[in-house]
């Protein structure tokens, strides 16, 4: 079909015009993007809303249609099935087709192609191109289903109150669990079509042989249909016993395909665990990862090496979040059992990081007992954020620098620590064990920090002014933040055992040491005299 | 009270035993190393540690021979190997009953063993690391000072001073004595003979009498610290 020359270019003018007019505006960007976040995003908060009134509106929907099989309805009832329930649903269906993707973008697409390489602009080629991306949503599986879901409404056709069927399916799109469950019988959709392929081959021998020898000997057997429907029987091992092989050849055939049924059922139960089995530790861990988004202040430890199990079990005794990422399988699986979070995933690979949302974290460690790895993990991370805190553990001391490098904030290495103490405790052993003692919670007493708050009784105070005696805790000494520092390491400054006129300001952190119970109470005194001083 | 004419043993020069050597060399001990392997006593001579020896851990002789000459009196045992050192400590504990024997170990269950071997001081390195973490993520201000005062500033001390029999302290409760005002130290505990050899916090709020062979745990600057043993002493 040619169209007139004018008419062609003024088309092609109204639609270029008009989709750089969708791309400019910010409204549209933003209506389309709430919409496909409503329809499609399940971690939008109103999704879930979004769900529960659809469902509300199926499970109405279709009681009122099973309810109108035996008896006349209300009218209301009818009003609201036909009007309102079909509205949303075409509203649904029209609203999920055109957030399907931006058809506007492929209009640009071809205008800038057509002006770089000097050509005609091709109208026949963008509506293919449009039609091929709006069939693709209209003929996926859970398109089709919203399509039929809404045929019930006409009544005039009693026959398609059948869909109602749909509606019914329809549920499917807004529950997570089955969806997984159709995901994984997808991912062994090879199988399964070869499963079905020899059933079907199997009925249709063991079935044309029974009818041939028994259609005159067998009262039961009339068409061949019986005889297929007697072998999907028998081969299921279902075996109902109303159509029974009356002659010898017929029994024989029926022994042979007792025997093959059960093996063709075994085979689609393997096939069907193993894909669970497959599947189910994904679903676990997007499981995982999903309840982890809401945690606020998280910490992301790779690599459960044994300085992790260590660090993660003196921070699930403080009721800290984290989140454990290891690539041994066993190792994970233990650690689910004890109810930690802990995925399967390799964490120097951009997939595992996907949906973290890293302003809600508030360190990442890479603790494995390789460098390289180490490095990697950094990278990955910083490939995410710049300003997480990050830490990694480091073996050869080569390394350092390359961690540094790759962004690593803290490094930690058990050997360096080991030479440290080592020189300590052949010193100063009883110090080094009051020291441990104290660090380790021990015996109640424990070193702790306690931040001078604003409108505290602690602001603009001298360090003699404040009878730490009284509080029965030792003041060790008082750490202030340098903003002028040059380098991130030298921000904070420790003065030790500060003169009686040391004056506190606000955002020092005192350091002491003292019992649990001494410590907490001095903790909440200086709390509360912040909010006291708030109120006046 | 660090007596720098101890000598030290140093059995094992791998990653912690590297450590472990340098940072001993540089707080000025008298250091002998041994290991089995040629190679880990390269790096050791490459780190101008003089006195090293190949050695056989399971020769007995040997090791008594290494200490006799040279009148090793504290052994560290810092392979990587966890068994290596449990075994290394028996055989010590074997030969030398009083012998001071330090080691490392990445795991619980093996400080148990090595507790059971006899050693007298064991570093878990995996669980120093991991606690260290923790106060870096958690509390970093206690991370900082610890830092500052272990590693950072070397006129920060430790000082455990024992009280004299008829010195200023003998006698005294602890109230009646305010260290930073009169010392500018801070008293963090004390080990009471007649309590048995444990340590007490100071911060228990039990008004402690201080006898003669009490030890203090007591922690400032140098000079301080100086002043105040030389009050105890009997100074002026």
């Amino acid at each position: 079909m040619r169209l007139p020359k004018r008419l062609r270019e003024y088309i092609v003018k109204i639609l270029v015009d008009f989709a750089f007019l969708l791309e400019g505006s910010r409204r549209y960007k933003r209506i389309k993007t709430f919409f496909r976040n409503l329809l499609e995003n399940d971690e939008y908060p109103y999704k879930r809303y979004f769900d529960l009134f659809m469902i509300f509106l199926i499970i109405t929907s279709v009681i009122i249609i099973i309810e109108e099989v035996t008896t006349p309805i209300s009218k209301w009832l009818y009003y609201y099935d036909v009007y309102f329930v079909t509205g949303v649903f075409i509203i649904e269906y029209l609203l999920r087709m055109w957030v399907h993707d931006d058809i506007h973008k492929i209009i640009i697409e071809e205008f800038e192609n057509a002006l770089f390489l000097e050509r005609q602009f091709d109208l026949a080629k963008v509506f293919k191109e449009i039609a091929r991306r709006k069939w693709e949503y209209i003929s996926s599986p859970l398109a089709i289903i919203d399509l039929l879901a809404i045929l019930p409404s006409y009544r005039e056709l009693r026959i398609l109150r059948v869909f109602v069927l749909f509606r019914v399916f329809k549920l499917l799109r807004y529950s997570q669990n089955i969806t997984h469950f159709f995901q994984v019988l997808t991912s062994k959709k090879s199988e399964l079509f070869t499963l079905l392929i020899l059933v079907a081959f199997t009925i249709l021998v063991s079935g044309i042989s029974l009818y041939v020898f028994e259609e005159q000997a067998n009262p039961n057997i009339n068409h061949l249909f019986d005889a297929f429907y007697w072998s999907l029987v028998t081969i299921s091992t279902v075996g109902y016993g109303d159509i029974t092989p009356q002659t010898h050849e017929g029994r024989i055939i029926t022994m042979i395909i007792i025997l093959s049924g059960v093996g063709l059922i075994s085979f689609a139960t393997s096939i069907i665990v193993s894909a669970f089995n497959e599947r189910l530790e994904e679903m676990r861990d997007e499981r995982i990862l999903h309840s982890v988004r809401r945690s606020s202040n998280l910490y992301i430890i790779c690599g459960y090496t044994s300085i992790a199990e260590i660090l993660v079990a003196k921070l699930a005794r403080e009721g800290k979040e984290f989140l454990i990422i290891d690539m041994d399988k066993k190792r994970v699986k233990e650690l689910t059992r004890k109810g930690l979070r802990a995925i399967c995933a390799d964490a120097s690979k951009k997939e595992t990081f996907r949906s973290i949302n890293f302003a809600r974290v508030a360190a990442v460690l890479a603790l494995t007992d390789s460098d390289m790895h180490n490095i990697y993990i950094c990278l990955n991370i910083r490939s995410f954020s710049q300003e997480v805190f990050l830490i990694s553990r480091t073996i050869d001391h080569n390394s350092y620098k390359k961690l540094k490098l790759a962004g690593a904030n803290y490094l930690i290495s058990p050997y360096i620590t080991a030479g440290l103490f080592a020189s300590k405790i052949i010193e100063q052993p009883i110090a080094i064990e009051a020291i441990n003692d104290i660090l380790n919670g021990k015996r109640n007493a424990m070193c702790d920090q306690v931040e001078v708050v604003r409108g505290s009784f602690l602001e603009g105070k001298r360090v003699g002014e404040i009878d730490f005696k009284a509080y029965k805790i030792v003041l060790l000494g008082v750490v202030r933040i340098d903003p002028g520092a040059r380098l991130e390491g030298q921000r904070r400054r420790f003065y030790f055992n500060p003169e009686d006129d040391f004056l506190l300001q606000v955002e020092d952190v005192l350091v002491v040491v003292g019992y649990n119970i001494s410590i907490n109470n001095f903790k909440s005194m200086v709390i509360e005299s912040s909010l006291g001083r708030k109120k006046r | 009270m660090a007596e720098r004419n101890d000598k030290i043993l140093l059995f094992g020069f791998g990653r912690y035993g590297e450590q472990i050597g340098l940072n001993l060399l540089s707080e000025g001990y008298n250091l002998v190393v041994a290991d089995s392997s040629k190679e880990g006593l390269k790096k050791a001579i490459a780190d101008k540690i003089e006195q090293v020896f190949v050695i056989d851990i399971y020769n007995d002789e040997e090791i008594a021979d290494l200490i006799l000459d040279h009148r090793i009196s504290k052994v560290f045992c810092a392979f990587e190997d966890e068994e290596r050192n449990v075994y290394l400590t028996i055989t010590i504990k074997a030969l030398f009953r009083n012998m001071e024997v330090i080691a490392l170990c990445e795991s619980k269950e093996s400080e148990r063993k090595l507790k059971l071997a006899g050693a007298n001081k064991v570093i878990d390195t995996m669980y120093a690391a991991a606690n260290r973490l923790y106060f870096i993520l958690e509390k970093p201000a206690v991370a900082e000072a610890m830092d500052h005062i272990l590693f950072k500033d070397p006129t920060i001390q430790f000082r455990e001073v024992q009280v004299p029999p008829g010195s200023f302290l003998d006698g005294i409760n602890l109230s009646q004595i305010d260290f930073k005002q009169e010392f500018n130290i801070i008293l963090l505990g004390l080990v009471d003979k007649e309590l048995g050899n444990r340590f007490i916090f100071v911060t228990r709020g039990i008004n402690h009498k201080i006898d003669a062979g009490d030890i203090l745990v007591v922690l400032g600057r140098r000079w301080d610290l100086e002043r105040f043993e030389a009050k105890l002493k009997g100074g002026p």
